[in-house]
């Protein structure tokens, strides 16, 4: 069966003062059925405009190339009144499309359907001037053919699914009165109402506190597991990665630097970025205190992006090769990928 | 040990409640509500504890950057509440401290030299040709290149930015600064280089720190001793290594255990609190955490628990805490 989402070759370019810039670079990325995937790295790397390129939010200045194979329910059989369970998706009833392409009618059909989102800021995503019940239905009667009533009693239940305590009042609150953490719980239910396949979650705790963020994390986890939804999940934090992740894929300045499964990647990482980002970040459990070892330098912006190896001003290893020659995303073992010349098999 | 540079005795500041129209307007916000703590000279004090529980109040009370209700701020022997104004611009030189958001403390139209001579130029300290040499070297103690002291601060990154926040603090020589969340703002590679730069910098200059921030990681690396606020309350006080590996708040082991460790294996029990933070203007009465705490039994409800030195420089202020204590061996901070 083919993957919830198979994004080959993506490319996203800014137009600034008559100048394409290149703001995400040869992006290519899988995520299977039920399958969490981290995208991960210092701000400026690409990570929210790789998820807006995907879902087709970018403004007018941007231009985008590559392909995003989306597997969904085909749209001529998908049962109009969804089932409470994971949805049954099997071969038969799936439908492969390239979103890039799709009409934009048929974009608008697929968001907050069959992919939905939800961000750092849910302040940004609610209307204020709505109540909070009436947001979530509005999803639920826009995406399938219910009554305003059906709808209504979905979206409570869609509120008591994300652990939200005394739910029959919060239908009836504005985003305004409630808590960040209650806010994000309201996003999540939004976003799971049509029970999507692939959830795009773009630093879905940043704002909040860590006593938060750990209901908002054990929440995202069970919809994955009871779901079986797939998860974009773009943090910059690498305890997030390890915490909720299967795979990962580190991005800097724009390009997937390093990619694997959470585990090769925490454990045998290749990268000299990925390397750099876990010494400099302090050891939460270590004993003694060890000093932190930073990377010298800024992440380039991206009018003055290094035409070698993009990381090669910052890295300890650079070699003469790094500054003349681009590397690919070389493999190193079985579903584990560097971008990083030192990766060539025998070099390492 | 060390002597003692600021001493503070039950310091509260209490806001006048804003009372939106669904709030009761009677009442007041304790945001910070009775906080008695020491800091030794040459210490890094970390406080942490959610957003909301006090932390930058205290900070800036401790300044006088904003009044304190009531209480006792006791720097170097003085109780600086109790100066004049006049008297206190000159105790400022001593106290200094560096926000967050560098960029929204920094004067847009001042050049980075500006900005740096000004707090010298108002304490009448140095000639200007002195001056102007003491900006050159902070720039290049601060890891910025002099040559920079033209500039604005738009031109500047956001650690570099910080670096320009840590000089202006730096310039009069302050005996203690206060960091509000230094590095919260900023990216991991950027972040330990601030780090250690500030750890260089406490070395070379004999500084005293306190470090306010939510990052508990950050607080463990960088703090000798660390506070656990709640509520505008402390919950707990000990060394870094006696808070993070032996804990005996139930808040400070849900805080420690929430905290996502970046290493796939660590497998721990993780204790979810539920709810929100209750609100500063009717706080809960009794211990204010009973309403979140997993182990709170009636006389939390009722009684305030008492501030003790449960083990030797260790207090804590919670009913239960010789229980949590026997419970110590499993651990939030899993240990492999
Ligand atoms: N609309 C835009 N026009 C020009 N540049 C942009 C635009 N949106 C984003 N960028 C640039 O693209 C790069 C990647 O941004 P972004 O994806 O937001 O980073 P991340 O989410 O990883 O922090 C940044 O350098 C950013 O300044
Ligand atoms: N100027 C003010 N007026 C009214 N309330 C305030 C003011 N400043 C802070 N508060 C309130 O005091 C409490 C503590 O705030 P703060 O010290 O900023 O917390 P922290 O720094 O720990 O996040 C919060 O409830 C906050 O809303
Ligand atoms: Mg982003
Ligand atoms: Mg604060």
């Amino acid at each position: 069966m083919a993957s919830v989402l198979d994004v080959q070759s993506l490319s996203v370019e800014f137009q600034v003062n008559g100048r394409y810039l290149p703001a995400v670079t040869n992006v290519s990325l899988t995520i299977e059925q039920g399958e969490t995937l981290g995208l991960v790295g210092e701000s400026g790397c690409g990570k929210s405009v790789t998820s807006l390129a995907i879902t087709r939010l970018l403004s007018k200045t941007a231009r985008v190339n590559g392909k995003v194979l989306f597997s969904g329910p085909d749209p001529a059989q998908r049962n109009p009144v969804p089932s409470s369970g994971p949805e049954e998706v099997s071969a038969r009833n799936v439908r492969e499309r390239e979103l890039l392409t799709v009409r934009d009618k048929d974009m608008q059909d697929i968001r907050g359907n069959e992919i939905s989102m939800i961000f750092q800021e849910p302040m940004t995503s609610l209307n204020p001037v709505y109540k909070i019940g009436s947001q979530i239905s509005e999803t639920l009667l826009l995406h399938q053919n219910i009554s305003p009533r059906q709808a209504f009693s979905q979206s409570l239940e869609m509120l008591k699914k994300v652990g939200i305590s005394r739910p029959e009042q919060i239908m009836h609150q504005y985003p305004h009165q409630l808590s960040g953490g209650m806010r994000q719980r309201v996003m999540i239910a939004i976003a799971m109402a049509c029970n999507p396949r692939l959830l795009i979650a773009d630093e879905p705790t940043t704002a909040l506190d860590v006593t938060i963020q750990a209901q908002i994390l054990e929440l995202m986890k069970g919809i994955t597991r009871d779901f079986g939804t797939s998860l974009l999940l773009i943090t910059h934090d690498l305890g997030v990665v390890a915490e909720m992740c299967n795979r990962v894929a580190v991005m800097y300045a724009g390009e997937i630097v390093e990619q694997g499964s959470v585990d090769e990647v925490f454990f045998n990482a290749k990268h000299p970025y990925t390397v750099g980002l876990m010494n400099a970040i302090p050891k939460f459990d270590a004993t003694s205190k060890e000093r932190l070892q930073p990377i010298e330098g800024n992440v380039p912006s991206i009018a003055r992006m290094p035409k070698g190896c993009r990381f090669a001003p910052r890295c300890p290893h650079v070699m003469k090769q790094c500054v003349e020659q681009h590397p690919d995303l070389f493999e190193v073992e079985n579903g584990h990928q560097s971008r990083c010349w030192l990766s060539v098999e025998g070099e390492a | 040990m060390a002597s003692v540079l600021l001493e503070v005795e039950e310091l509260k500041k209490y806001f006048p409640s804003g009372g939106g129209f669904l709030e009761r307007s009677t009442g007041s916000v304790r945001a910070v509500d009775g906080i008695s703590l020491k800091v030794y000279e040459g210490e890094t004090l970390g406080i942490v504890g959610e957003s909301g529980c006090g932390k930058s109040t205290l900070g800036r009370s401790i300044l006088r950057l904003i009044e304190p209700t009531s209480g006792r701020v006791t720097f170097h022997g003085t109780d600086i509440l109790k100066l004049r104004k006049s008297a206190m611009r000159d105790m400022r030189k001593e106290m200094q401290i560096v926000f967050q958001d560098p960029y929204a403390s920094l004067n847009p139209r001042y050049t980075i030299s500006q900005t740096l001579m000004e707090p010298m130029e108002i304490h009448q300290l140095y000639n200007h040709a002195s001056r102007k040499q003491r900006v050159q070297s902070i720039l290049e103690r601060v890891g910025l290149d002099p040559s920079y002291a033209s500039r604005f601060p738009h031109e500047f990154s956001g650690g570099q930015r910080q670096r320009i926040g840590i000089a202006r603090a730096l310039v009069l020589n302050p005996k203690l600064i206060i960091l509000d969340e230094p590095v919260a703002a900023l990216d991991v590679s950027v972040q330990s280089q601030v780090i250690n730069l500030l750890e260089d910098l406490q070395a070379d200059f004999g500084l005293t720190y306190i470090f306010v921030a939510h990052d508990l990681s950050v607080v463990k690396h960088i703090s000798n001793r660390v506070l656990v606020m709640y509520l505008g309350k402390m919950a707990e006080l000990a060394s870094s290594d006696d808070l993070f590996f032996r804990p005996l708040h139930p808040y400070t082991r849900a805080l420690l255990s929430a905290v996502p460790i970046p290493n796939p294996r660590v497998k721990r029990e993780r204790i979810i609190l539920s709810g929100d933070i209750p609100s500063p203007v009717n706080p809960p009465s009794g211990c204010v955490f009973h309403t979140r705490c997993p182990i709170a039994k009636d006389v939390c409800r009722q009684q305030v628990p008492e501030w003790r030195e449960l083990r030797r420089e260790h207090f804590v202020a919670c009913h239960f805490a010789e229980d949590v204590d026997v419970e110590t061996n499993s651990l939030p901070l899993g240990r492999r």
